[in-house]
C-alpha cells in the first residue's frame, strides 16, 4: 500500500483525537468568567466533552474568550493565541465579543473581536447557560470534521491585515510579527 | 541572589479575574509588588450618564459578576433616597432574603476559589455544586442564573411564586446539612491551618489606616457590619449576631466567611418565618420619561466582601450626572495587598488575594 | 451627636458652609485652602475611615468639585454606638483650567489610589503624591475620558469604527 492510503487512514483517528480532547486555555478574560466554574466541575462537567482547562498557552488548543474585550486584554489575548501551537480554536463568548455588546459605546473595549484575531464561532446570550458552551463544542466538532474550523490557516494566510488592523487599534505593538509580512522586508531591506 | 521582576499575569493559573500583578522577587521572597487593574476598565460610570435612570438598571448588576444583586441594591437605595420613594413592607423583607442569598452564593465562589488554590479539590467542588442550587432559585424568581435585574427603584419586580418558600427552605437544609462535611474535610484540615496561619497577617490599627471593611476587618476583631451600624431593608427586625475573629490572618478570614455564610443561612428562615403579606412593589409613573430631583446621595450596603457605596449626583435631569462607586475590592486590591505582599513568599500571593476576596471587575469598573 | 460635630466645625473653622439634609448625613462645603484642615480636625474626631474620594465636573461653572467621604470606625471591639451611622461629605471646588489639589495621603493613606484615578480620568494634578502614574487606562487621550466634553460615542466611531474587517480586504 502507498504511503498516502496510511496518512488517509491515520488522519481520521488523528482528527478524531484532536476534535474530542479540546484543552481549554484558562484565561479569565471578561464577566463570562463566572459560568464557567460551573462549566467545568461537577454538575455541568465538562470533562465528559473532553474539555478540560489547562494552566499554560502552550499545552492548549481552545481558545474561549469570556466576555467583553478591553484594549489591555486585547494584547494579552493576541499575545496568548500567538503562543498556542496549532491546530487552534476560538470561540467568543457572549455578545460583547460579537459586537460589543452592552459596551458599544466604551472607550475602552473593543467592538468587533473577529478584525483582530480569527474566530471559529460565537455564542450569544449574556450570560449563556452552561448548556450553550457544551453546544457550541459539538458544533465545534461538526466544523473540525468538516475542515471548516480554520481560523488559524486564515490568520497564517492573511497575518498582516489582521497585524494592520492590531495596531490601529492598540498603537505599537512591542512583539514582533508571528509570520514574515512583505512591508516587514521590505523595510528591513531599505534600511 | 538575582533580583528578578516576574508578572503574575492575567493569564495565570492562580489567578480569578483578569488582574495582574508586578512581582519583584528575590527566590522565593517577593521584594515589592505593584497591582496592575485596567484590564476590564469599561468606563462604566461615564457610560451611565448617556443612558436614563431605568436603563441604568441593566447595566449596574455587571460591575461585578460574583454578586450582582448589591449593586442593584445600592443604585435602588442611591435612587430612591434622592427621589424620596417609599419601598413597601413586604418588599424589605424580600429584598433582604434575596440579598442573603445572594451572599450565601457569594461567598461559595470564593470558598471555590480558595479551596482549588491550597488544592481541595473536593471541597471546591462541593462549593460550586451548591452555589449552582442556589442559582437554581434564582432562575425560578427571576428568570436569570447569573443577572437578575431583580431590584427596582420602589420595590422588586415581582413577588415569590407560589411554592417558593418552600423551595428556598429545602435547599437551604441540603447545604446545611453539608457544614459538617466542609467542616471535616476543609475548615478543620491541618493541612489548611498549616497553609493559612499566619499569612497575610493585619492588624486592626493597619486595617484602620489602610480602609479595610468586610471579612478583612471583621477578622481582626471588630464588629464592623453596615447591617447593623446603619441598617437598610429589613436587616434591624430580626435578631443576629456579627461573627469575627482575633487574629487577622488568612486562616481567620476564611473562618470569618463560614461562619457569616452559616449566619445568613439562620437569617433566612427568621426572616421568612416574620415576613408580612402585601404588595412589593409601588409603581413609578411613567419610567421611560422619569426625572429625578436635584441632589446628591451617599449610600452605602454590605456586600459579601465589605462595604459598597455610592455616591450618586443628580442635577434634575433623565440621566445621572455623576455615578461614582466606592467597592470593596478597590482598598483590597490595590493598597492592602501590595503592603501584605511584602516578604511573602510567592506561594502565597494566591493565597493572600482570594482571602482578601479580591474582584476584578469591581476594581476597574 | 450630628449636632455637636456641626457646633464644632462652625466654631472651629470660618467659612464653613454645612447643609445637611437628614439625621445621617452632613455636607460641608469648604474652601481649597481649608480642606486639609478639616480633615484632620475629622480624623481626630473619630471620622477616621475615608470612604471616598471623588470628582465631579460641573462643566457649566468650569469648576471640579473633589468630594470626599468620611466615616466612622467602631471603637476597637465593642458595640456601635449613633456615630457610626453618621457619614460625612466633605467637598471644595476647583477651577477647571489647569486643575491641581493638594493630595491627603499624609493624613488617609489610603487615599493614594483614589488620587492616582482622579488624575488618569479626569486630569487633576494632586501635589506631593508620590505615585501619579497610570492606573487603568494605558493610553493617552487628548481630553481625560470622564470630563463631560470627551464625547465617547464619537471617539469610538472614530477609532473602532474604522477598522476593517478581514473578509472586505480580501475581495
Amino acid at each position: 500500500m502507498d504511503r498516502n492510503q496510511i496518512t488517509k487512514w491515520l488522519k481520521a483517528p488523528a482528527k478524531m483525537a484532536n476534535k474530542y480532547s479540546l484543552h481549554a486555555i484558562y484565561f479569565c478574560t471578561g464577566c463570562g468568567i463566572i459560568e464557567v466554574p460551573p462549566v467545568i466541575t461537577s454538575r455541568w462537567d465538562a470533562e465528559r466533552f473532553g474539555v478540560i482547562p489547562v494552566a499554560t498557552p502552550r499545552q492548549a488548543n481552545l481558545f474561549l474568550i469570556t466576555g467583553y474585550v478591553s484594549v489591555k486584554t486585547l494584547r494579552a489575548i493576541i499575545r496568548t493565541y500567538e503562543q498556542m501551537y496549532e491546530p487552534k480554536y476560538t470561540v467568543g463568548f457572549g455578545s460583547c465579543p460579537i459586537n460589543g455588546g452592552m459596551y458599544w459605546d466604551s472607550y475602552n473595549t473593543i467592538k468587533h473581536l473577529d478584525k483582530y484575531i480569527p474566530i471559529d464561532g460565537w455564542i450569544a446570550g449574556c450570560m449563556p447557560r452552561p448548556e450553550a458552551i457544551f453546544i457550541a463544542v459539538t458544533h465545534l466538532w461538526t466544523l473540525i470534521d468538516k475542515g471548516m474550523a480554520n481560523g488559524y490557516v486564515r490568520y497564517k494566510k492573511n497575518y498582516e491585515f489582521y497585524r494592520r488592523n492590531q495596531e490601529m487599534a492598540l498603537g505599537k505593538l512591542d512583539w514582533p510579527s508571528l509570520y514574515p509580512i512583505q512591508s516587514d522586508d521590505e523595510a528591513v531591506e531599505n534600511e | 541572589m538575582r533580583e528578578l521582576e516576574l508578572y503574575f499575569g492575567p493569564q495565570h493559573l492562580g489567578m480569578v479575574g483578569n488582574f495582574s500583578i508586578t512581582l519583584n522577587v528575590e527566590g522565593d521572597r517577593i521584594l515589592e509588588a505593584k497591582a496592575n487593574p485596567g484590564y476590564l476598565h469599561r468606563g462604566f460610570e461615564k457610560l451611565m450618564e448617556y443612558r436614563t435612570w431605568i436603563q441604568n438598571f441593566p447595566m449596574v448588576c455587571r460591575i461585578n459578576v460574583v454578586e450582582p444583586d448589591s449593586m442593584e441594591m445600592i443604585y435602588a437605595m442611591a435612587v430612591e433616597k434622592l427621589a424620596s420613594i417609599e419601598v413597601p413592607e413586604r418588599a424589605h423583607y424580600v429584598r433582604s432574603i434575596y440579598l442573603e442569598l445572594a451572599r450565601v452564593a457569594s461567598h461559595l465562589f470564593g470558598l471555590w476559589a480558595y479551596a482549588n488554590m491550597l488544592g481541595f479539590d473536593t471541597v471546591a467542588q462541593w462549593a460550586m455544586y451548591h452555589r449552582d442550587l442556589i442559582l437554581d432559585l434564582f432562575e425560578e424568581l427571576t428568570g436569570g442564573r447569573v443577572y437578575h435585574i431583580y431590584i427596582w427603584p420602589g420595590g422588586v419586580r415581582r413577588d415569590f411564586p407560589p411554592g417558593f418558600e418552600d423551595k428556598i427552605v429545602k435547599i437551604l437544609h441540603v447545604i446545611g446539612g453539608c457544614v459538617p462535611d466542609y467542616d471535616a474535610t476543609f475548615f478543620n484540615n491541618r493541612l489548611f491551618y498549616e497553609r493559612a496561619k499566619e499569612i497575610g497577617k493585619i492588624n486592626q490599627e493597619e486595617a484602620k489606616q489602610w480602609g479595610a471593611t468586610g471579612q478583612t476587618l471583621r477578622a481582626t476583631g471588630m464588629k464592623f457590619d453596615i447591617r447593623k451600624v446603619e441598617p437598610y431593608a429589613a436587616y434591624d427586625k430580626v435578631d443576629w449576631e456579627v461573627p469575627t475573629r482575633e487574629d487577622g490572618d488568612a486562616y481567620s478570614r476564611v473562618w470569618v466567611i463560614r461562619d457569616e455564610m452559616i449566619e445568613s443561612v439562620h437569617m433566612i428562615f427568621k426572616l421568612l418565618d416574620a415576613m408580612p403579606e402585601g404588595p412589593v412593589y409601588k409603581r413609578i409613573p411613567n419610567p421611560f420619561k422619569w426625572k429625578v430631583p436635584k441632589g446628591e446621595a451617599y449610600v452605602r450596603c454590605e456586600s459579601s466582601r465589605g462595604e459598597l457605596g455610592l455616591y450618586l449626583v443628580s442635577n434634575g435631569g433623565d440621566k445621572p450626572y455623576r455615578v461614582h462607586f466606592r467597592t470593596p475590592s478597590y482598598p483590597n486590591g490595590l493598597i492592602i495587598l501590595e503592603r501584605l505582599l511584602e516578604n511573602a513568599s510567592i506561594a502565597d500571593v494566591g493565597n493572600i488575594m482570594i482571602s482578601l476576596y479580591v474582584v476584578a471587575p469591581e476594581i476597574d469598573r | 451627636m450630628s449636632e455637636s460635630i456641626k457646633e464644632q466645625l462652625e466654631s472651629t473653622f470660618k467659612a464653613v458652609v454645612i447643609t445637611d439634609s437628614e439625621e445621617a448625613r452632613i455636607g460641608v462645603n469648604v474652601k481649597k485652602d481649608q480642606v486639609l484642615a478639616v480633615l484632620s480636625f475629622l480624623k481626630d474626631r473619630r471620622f477616621d475611615h475615608l470612604a471616598l474620594v471623588s470628582c465631579v465636573d460641573w462643566i457649566e461653572e468650569k469648576e471640579f468639585e473633589l468630594v470626599y467621604v468620611l466615616t466612622c470606625y467602631m471603637q476597637a471591639n465593642e458595640e456601635h454606638t449613633d456615630q457610626e451611622s453618621l457619614h460625612l461629605i466633605v467637598k471644595t471646588r476647583i477651577s477647571r483650567q489647569s486643575p491641581q489639589f493638594k493630595t491627603i495621603t499624609d493624613i488617609f493613606p489610603n487615599a493614594e489610589p483614589y488620587e492616582r484615578e482622579i488624575h488618569e480620568l479626569f486630569g487633576v494634578k494632586f501635589v506631593g503624591h508620590k505615585r501619579l502614574t497610570p492606573l487603568f487606562l494605558e493610553r493617552d487621550y487628548d481630553i481625560p475620558p470622564f470630563r463631560k466634553d470627551f464625547d465617547t460615542r464619537k471617539y469610538v466611531k472614530d477609532l473602532f469604527d474604522n477598522i476593517p474587517s478581514i473578509e472586505i480586504e480580501k475581495k
